[in-house]
């Protein structure tokens, strides 16, 4: 009868008052330079949405902001114009208003665009992250967690891994950042990740897992560019670990009768 | 909103029980619950409460009883003898009828069975999967007993129950009586509820967290007893237990139940023991707020507009009327609608309004597309309309989860007569 809050413009709102501690830091570390690069993705990926209301009468989101901070922030910096449209496109169109819009798509589509650039232009060179990037990303998740758009577990099992892979492995500060932001950016969209109790505990840990393998056993990887990838996999696979944590709930159940 | 702590207000203020007895109620059912029935009064027949006065035409054994002392002022029958109304005006003097309670009284189970079927309280069971009144010859594996209700302003059941262990107890023997499995009351972190002792094993009490949805019966059976095909489970309210203890006790049926009345439309908050069936702009007519407004039977969560209290309601909600001019702008109407529902995004808000029983958006992803299997496989058959109110409410779905549960709950059941 009444309306609660938490429909879809709500939880894509929240999410960007989350990344803005990151935004801020990120405008601060980079400048006019930065800004004008969020303004053209955040137009390019807004025209998107536009074209897809007015053909196939399907509501505009502000994910689309959310998706576009993430492509500002990680795909590889000195592309062409051209290239960096056709990315965005690509992410945009095929990742997710393809599927119907933000809620229906199966992976984050900022995760396809920034893959798809990396992979499809692999001579440009990937953006190196600011340090205090990768501290503003505590905020984040901390912002997230308590309104309960982000999954703390997903936050908590990554940040248990990586933690474990910096005692144990001695991870440099440059792939600490790259998979701090990522993890917020585009692991702990609510849409592309688990959502099961157990399946988002895997899933961060998977992630973790993932950036730890990438950066002991790939070799001159640019630290953004396994992080991204690590992330792909990750949200790749979560279907998979949603299922194996029903199984076990049903598992269990069955005693129940 | 603070409707979550509501619940404790009464306790502290200490509350106020008038006892009001509408001057008109009914007996109703939709046309969708296909209910056909025999008529067994005269329109202005004079009828004394707990009388007989409907027959169920597919269970002649069930039968419906008056809610209150009176006279039948209308019966209204839809197509294939299907009821739709039959209105009763109050008259205090046609008094109370008294059911016969010489079999039923000494334990026997299958005479408490009839006396419950022909006493017209064998609606106040609620069966899942479906959640409908149970067949007569129905025999579940579980019966809860709901000792606490968390929906946001809710009579509490201690209440209700206050000063009746002795109609508890002999209701919850008759209920161990109708099961071979477990009786299950639920109740809150609270002293334990009267009436238990001597019941026997199969009889327990399920502590509860004071937070919706978790006084929901749905989310109690679905995380003990989960219902499904050949395995139906009961939930019945205490004080209809306690009305089950009186009537085998003394013959008469309850003549009313604890309801509150509250909401934004209204100035106050208020609880009143009325009659099932009670008319709602009675019970809330002085204290309504000026303006317009429309009335619910039951929560602001799972509440129905209806003129009459429904079935297993013991909540009455006012709230305003919102404005009825919505023609937006074409620009901003394609901004906010869809052509397709908006998907839910699954978030913590979504996994507490499951209570963390059952996993929330694989369950709601099921429903909302649609897919009966996964959806019966996550759980769904335990659960009904009410249950999926929150989750409504919250994520301001739409179409309702709890409409597309309900289409998907009588597709089953459909196919599973057929």
């Amino acid at each position: 009868m009444t309306r609660g809050l938490w429909d879809r413009e709500t939880v894509a709102l929240m999410l960007l008052a989350a990344a803005m501690p990151l935004v801020v830091t990120w405008l601060l570390a980079t400048g006019t330079a930065g800004l004008v690069r969020l303004i053209f993705v955040l137009v390019a990926a807004g025209l998107w949405h536009l074209a897809f209301m007015l053909a196939r009468a399907q509501p505009p989101s502000f994910s689309g902001a959310f998706t576009a901070l993430a492509i500002t922030v990680l795909a590889p910096v000195d592309l062409g114009l051209v290239p960096m449209l056709l990315g965005i496109s690509f992410g945009v169109v095929a990742g997710e208003l393809a599927f119907g819009g933000w809620g229906r798509n199966v992976v984050n589509p900022a995760t396809v665009a920034i893959t798809f650039l990396g992979f499809g232009f692999p001579a440009a060179s990937w953006p190196d992250l600011p340090v205090q990037l990768g501290w503003s990303v505590a905020a984040v998740s901390a912002i997230g967690g308590v309104t309960g758009v982000m999954s703390w577990r997903v936050v908590a099992a990554a940040a248990v891994v990586l933690a474990a892979g910096c005692w144990g492995l001695a991870l440099e500060m440059p792939v600490l950042t790259a998979a701090a932001v990522v993890l917020v950016l585009l692991v702990c969209d609510p849409v592309a990740s688990a959502g099961t109790t157990l399946g988002r505990w895997l899933y961060g840990l998977l992630y973790g897992a993932l950036v730890l393998l990438f950066a002991v056993g790939w070799d001159g990887a640019p630290p953004v560019q396994a992080a991204v990838s690590a992330a792909l996999i990750a949200s790749l696979a979560a279907p998979l670990l949603d299922e194996i944590a029903i199984s076990l709930w049903l598992a269990r159940r069955k005693r129940l009768g | 909103m603070d409707f979550l702590a509501s619940g404790s207000k009464e306790e502290k203020a200490g509350p106020t029980i008038e006892t009001e007895i509408t001057d008109q109620c009914a007996l109703f059912a939709q046309p969708e619950d296909d209910f056909r029935v025999e008529v067994l009064v005269a329109r202005g027949a004079r009828v004394a409460q707990g009388m007989p006065v409907l027959r169920s035409r597919r269970h002649p054994e069930l039968t419906l009883v008056a809610p209150v002392a009176g006279e039948v002022a209308a019966i209204d029958l839809g197509p294939g003898r299907r009821l739709s109304r039959v209105l009763f005006f109050h008259v205090p003097e046609a008094g109370r009828h008294q059911h016969d309670v010489a079999a039923a009284g000494g334990g026997d189970a299958a005479a408490v069975r009839a006396l419950l079927l022909s006493a017209g309280l064998w609606p106040s069971f609620r069966s899942r999967p479906f959640g409908r009144i149970p067949a007569p010859g129905e025999t579940p594996a579980a019966i809860f007993v709901m000792a606490l209700d968390t929906r946001p302003d809710a009579p509490s059941p201690r209440l209700a129950l206050d000063g009746r262990e002795e109609d508890l107890a002999t209701g919850l023997r008759a209920l161990a009586g109708l099961t071979e499995g477990a009786v299950v009351v639920c109740q809150d972190q609270g002293p334990d509820i009267g009436g238990m002792a001597g019941l026997g094993a199969r009889c327990h009490i399920r502590k509860v967290a004071p937070i919706h949805p978790h006084g929901l019966a749905g989310f109690q059976l679905a995380a003990c007893h989960p219902a499904g095909p050949g395995h139906t489970v009961w939930d019945i309210h205490a004080e209809d237990v306690a009305g089950i203890g009186a009537l085998l006790r003394t013959g008469l049926v309850p003549e009313t139940r604890l309801v509150s009345v509250a909401g934004s439309a209204l100035r106050e908050r208020r609880l009143v023991r009325c009659q099932p069936g009670a008319d709602l702009r009675a019970l809330s007519y002085d204290i309504a707020r000026p303006g317009p407004h429309r009335l619910l039977s039951g929560s602001m969560l799972d509440g129905v507009e209806s003129r009459w209290l429904g079935r297993w309601h013991r909540q009455v909600t006012g709230i305003a009327e919102a404005s009825r001019d919505d023609r937006l702008h074409w620009f901003s109407a394609a901004l906010r609608r869809a052509r397709r529902p908006l998907p839910i995004i699954p978030t913590a808000a979504l996994d507490q309004a499951f209570g963390g029983v059952l996993p929330a958006a694989p369950l709601v992803r099921a429903i909302a597309s649609n897919d009966a299997e996964t959806a019966t496989r996550l759980g769904a058959l335990s659960l009904t309309e009410e249950d999926m109110a929150l989750a409504d409410y919250v994520t301001g779905a739409s179409p309702r989860l709890s409409a597309m549960l309900r289409g998907m709950l009588d597709r089953i059941a459909a196919e599973e007569a057929a």
